[in-house]
C-alpha cells in the first residue's frame, strides 16, 4: 500500500530502459524492465514554488506528452483553487491534446512500429525503399506540432495554455487553415489504418490484460473525464487515483511501479479502446472495425493498431472542436482571474500513451505545498514485465538472437514514451 | 565531400531538442541525406557505439556518475560536441535546488528504499567537458537548429544572438510587461534566439533558454523588488532553467534586493 512518501514517476524511457530476463533450467526466473533514466526529482522541485510556476516546470517531465502534462497541470491547478473554466476554453485545451495525440502516434507508428514490423532499422531506412509512406507519416506528425503551435504556441512545452484559459486566442483564419490540413490528414489517418491492417500481428505475448482510463458522462469518445473506468467493471473518481494506482518501489528502476490489487493493469490506446469503444463513431468506428480490435484485446501488440484507430478520432475530432469554435465565434476572453486558497486538486488526461495524473496541494496564498505525478508508462511498467514473462515462456526454445527483437517489440506496444531501439534487451542464460 | 559522421544523444532530460530534430519534418530527410547519421539511439537501431564522430549533438544534463562516463567517451569520439537544450547547457530545471542534498531528494521521492542508484547533482555539459557549440533552449528553436546544421555543412560555427529577449521583444513591439504591466518577465536576462515567443502570447519570459551575457541579475531583481515582488518570488523564477549560472546565483541577485 501507499506511505505517506512522495513518488515520482519518470515518464520517458526511450534513451535508458532496459529489459532484464533470468532463465534457469529452461524456466523464467525473473523478467525485469529496467529504467535507468536519470532521475530529476521534479516533486520536491515544485514545493514552495508559486501556483502558476507549476505546469511551466512540470510539462518539462517529458517533451512528447508534454501538451497531457500542461492540461493535467493546468486543470489540478484550478481544481485545488475551483476554478471552473469557460467551455471555449475547454474546446482550445481539448483541440491542443488532439494535436499532441496526432504528433504522437504518427511518430510511434511512423518512426518506430512500421519500420519495426518492416525491417528497417529507422524511419530513415525504410524512407530510401517506401518514401511515400513515410513522407505521409511526417506529414501527420506535423499536422499534430501545428495544431499544437496553433494552439499552445509552441510545438513542445506550450507557452500560450495558461491557468484559467490562454494568453493569445486563434484566429478564425487561423481555426479554418487548421481544419483545411486536417481534412488533408484524415485521408491519410485512413491510408495508415490501411497499412498497418496489413501488418502481420504476432501472438506470443497473448495474456488477459486489466485495463484503465478515463471515462467521461459525454456521448462520445474523450481524452478527459472526471471518472477513471476498469475493464473489472471498478470505476472511480480522478480524485481517487491512488487507489488505483498503488506504487512500489522497485529496486531495478528509477521509476515506480503500479499495480492494482497487486495485479499489474494497463493503459493507453488499446486500454481506452477496450473500455470506451461503443462511444467511437464515423470513420475511428469503421477502422476500428476493419482492424478488427474488439477480439485482439489480449494481445498488447494490438496497441499499435488502436494508436492508427485514435490518430483517425483525434483528427476526426480536432476538425468538430474547430466546427464548434468557429460556430459560436471566438470570444476574446482573458483568463480567468485566480483566488488562491489552501487546497488539494487532482488533474487526469489521457496522454498519447495513457492516462496521466497531476495532483497538488497548495497553501492558503498559492505556494504549492505537495505534488504527485503519475505517469501512464509507470502505470504499465508491471503490465510490461508480466507480458515480457509471457512472451519468453512462449518464445524460450528460440535462440537468443531471434527472442530479443521480439521484446523490444514488447515494449514498444506500449510506446514508452520514444522507445529505445537499442540495447533494450539483456538476456541471461544461465 | 564526404558526409560528417554524427551522433546524436540524450543524457537526463526530457528528450525535447532530440525531438526538435525529429519535429523538422519537411527538412528531416534532407538532413539524413546531408549526415551520415551513426548514432542516435532514440530514432534508430544499429547504432556504432564507438566509430569516431564528426559531431555529436548532446542533449540533457549529467544526473549520474555512469552519465559522466558516457559524456568523456562522446567527447573523446567527436571532433565537435555540441550542447543542445538548457538542460545540456545550464542545467535545465532539474538543476534549480542543486543545494538541497541528492540523498535527500532521493529520500523525498522515492523513500527509504531508494538507495539503488548513485545520483549527483544535476549539471551542464561544460562542467565535464569542452563543449564547442552551445544551442540553448527549453527546448531549442528549431531555425537555430537547422541553421547551426547549415553552418555546420560548411565547416563553420553558426553565430548565434548574443543579445537579450528583452531586445527581440522591443523589435517586436510588443507591449513591455515588465515595466508597463508589472510582471515577472526574464527578458531582460534571458538571451534572444527566440523572436520573444512568451511575449507575443501576451506571457512574460521565463527564462527557459538561460541567461545572455553579462546579465545584469541584481538590477534586475532590484526593479521587481520595487514592483512588490517578494525576494522568494524574485529568487525563484530567475533560478528555474539556469540556477548554475554564475550572474543567476543566489549572491548575484541579493545585491540587488538588498541595494
Amino acid at each position: 500500500m501507499h506511505n505517506s512518501i512522495i513518488i515520482n514517476h519518470i515518464c520517458r524511457v526511450e534513451g535508458h530502459g532496459g529489459i532484464t530476463v533470468n532463465i534457469k533450467d529452461g524456466k523464467v526466473a525473473e523478467v525485469n524492465m529496467d529504467i535507468f533514466e536519470g532521475p530529476r526529482f521534479f516533486e520536491p522541485l515544485v514545493v514552495g514554488r508559486a501556483y502558476d510556476e507549476v505546469a511551466p516546470i512540470l510539462m518539462r517531465i517529458c517533451a512528447i506528452c508534454s501538451a497531457a502534462h500542461t492540461a493535467a497541470s493546468l486543470m489540478a491547478v484550478e481544481n485545488a483553487f475551483g476554478i471552473t473554466v469557460s467551455s471555449q476554453t475547454r474546446l482550445l485545451r481539448e483541440l491542443l491534446v488532439h494535436g499532441g495525440n496526432i504528433e504522437s502516434h504518427a511518430l510511434h507508428l511512423f518512426c518506430l512500429v512500421i519500420p519495426d514490423f518492416m525491417n528497417y532499422p529507422s524511419a530513415i531506412a525504410l524512407a530510401s525503399d517506401h518514401p511515400a509512406e513515410v513522407k505521409m507519416g511526417l506529414e501527420l506528425k506535423k499536422l499534430g506540432n501545428t495544431i499544437q503551435e496553433t494552439i499552445g504556441g509552441r510545438a513542445i512545452h506550450s507557452v500560450n495554455a495558461v491557468i484559467g484559459g490562454f494568453g493569445k486566442l486563434p484566429t478564425k483564419e487561423q481555426l479554418l487553415e487548421l481544419k483545411e490540413q486536417l481534412k488533408k490528414g484524415l485521408k491519410q489517418s485512413l491510408v495508415t489504418v490501411d497499412l498497418v491492417s496489413g501488418l502481420q500481428v504476432p501472438d506470443f505475448c497473448t495474456s488477459p490484460n486489466i485495463y484503465a482510463a478515463l471515462s467521461s458522462d459525454g456521448a462520445g469518445y474523450s481524452l478527459f473525464g472526471d471518472k477513471i473506468a476498469l475493464s473489472t467493471g471498478d470505476t472511480w473518481d480522478i480524485n481517487m487515483y491512488k487507489e488505483l494506482c498503488e506504487e512500489k518501489v522497485v529496486a531495478h528502476s528509477h521509476a515506480k511501479h503500479s499495480r492494482f490489487n497487486d495485479k499489474p493493469f494497463a493503459v493507453g490506446a488499446l486500454a481506452r479502446i477496450a473500455l470506451n469503444e461503443e462511444k467511437l463513431s464515423g470513420e475511428a468506428k469503421k477502422a476500428k472495425k476493419r482492424l478488427g480490435l474488439s477480439s485482439h484485446l489480449d494481445n498488447m501488440l494490438y496497441n499499435n493498431a488502436a494508436q492508427a484507430v485514435e490518430l483517425v478520432y483525434s483528427i476526426e475530432r480536432s476538425t468538430e472542436i474547430i466546427d464548434e469554435l468557429l460556430t459560436a465565434g471566438i470570444k476574446q476572453e482573458k483568463p480567468m482571474e485566480v483566488k488562491t486558497q489552501a487546497g488539494t486538486g487532482t488533474g487526469a488526461v489521457e496522454a498519447p500513451r495513457g492516462t496521466l495524473y497531476h495532483n497538488y496541494s497548495f497553501d492558503e496564498k498559492g505556494r504549492l505545498t505537495e505534488a504527485d505525478v503519475i505517469t501512464p508508462t509507470a502505470q504499465n511498467l508491471a503490465n510490461i514485465e508480466k507480458d515480457l514473462r509471457v512472451s519468453v515462456e512462449n518464445l524460450i526454445d528460440q535462440p537468443k538472437e531471434s527472442l530479443a527483437p521480439k521484446l523490444e517489440m514488447v515494449v514498444r506496444a506500449y510506446d514508452p514514451c520514444i522507445s529505445c531501439a537499442v540495447h533494450l534487451v539483456e538476456v541471461n542464460f544461465e | 565531400m564526404e558526409k560528417p559522421t554524427v551522433g546524436i544523444y540524450g543524457l537526463t532530460g526530457c528528450a525535447g531538442d532530440q525531438l526538435v530534430i525529429l519535429n523538422c519534418e519537411d527538412e528531416l530527410l534532407d538532413i539524413a541525406g546531408a549526415l551520415d547519421i551513426k548514432f542516435f539511439p532514440m530514432a534508430m537501431t544499429g547504432n556504432d557505439e564507438e566509430c569516431p564522430l564528426d559531431i555529436v549533438f548532446v542533449e540533457g544534463s549529467v544526473v549520474q556518475p555512469k552519465e559522466v562516463e558516457m559524456l568523456k567517451k562522446l567527447r573523446e569520439r567527436a571532433k565537435l560536441l555540441i550542447a543542445i537544450g538548457t538542460c545540456a547547457v545550464w542545467g535545465g530545471v532539474q538543476a534549480m535546488k542543486n543545494e538541497i542534498p541528492r540523498d535527500e531528494m532521493k529520500r523525498k521521492v522515492y523513500g527509504p528504499e531508494g538507495k539503488v542508484f548513485d545520483v549527483i547533482s544535476a549539471q551542464p555539459l561544460s562542467n565535464f567537458v569542452k563543449v564547442d557549440l552551445a544551442i540553448s533552449g527549453c527546448p531549442i528553436e528549431k531555425e537555430q537548429l537547422l541553421h547551426a546544421v547549415a553552418s555546420l555543412l560548411h565547416g563553420d560555427l553558426p553565430r548565434l544572438p548574443t543579445y537579450a529577449v528583452c531586445t527581440e521583444c522591443k523589435m517586436a513591439e510588443y507591449p513591455c510587461l515588465l515595466l508597463e504591466k508589472g510582471q515577472l518577465c526574464m527578458g531582460p536576462l534571458t538571451v534572444a534566439g527566440c523572436k520573444a515567443r512568451c511575449p507575443s502570447y501576451g506571457q512574460p519570459c521565463r527564462g527557459c533558454r538561460g541567461p545572455v551575457e553579462e546579465a545584469n541579475a541584481a538590477s534586475e531583481a532590484k526593479l521587481l523588488k520595487e514592483k512588490g515582488f517578494t525576494w522568494l518570488d524574485i529568487q525563484n523564477r530567475l533560478r528555474t532553467f539556469a540556477a548554475s549560472a554564475d550572474s543567476l546565483k543566489i549572491e548575484s541577485i541579493k545585491e540587488g534586493t538588498n541595494a
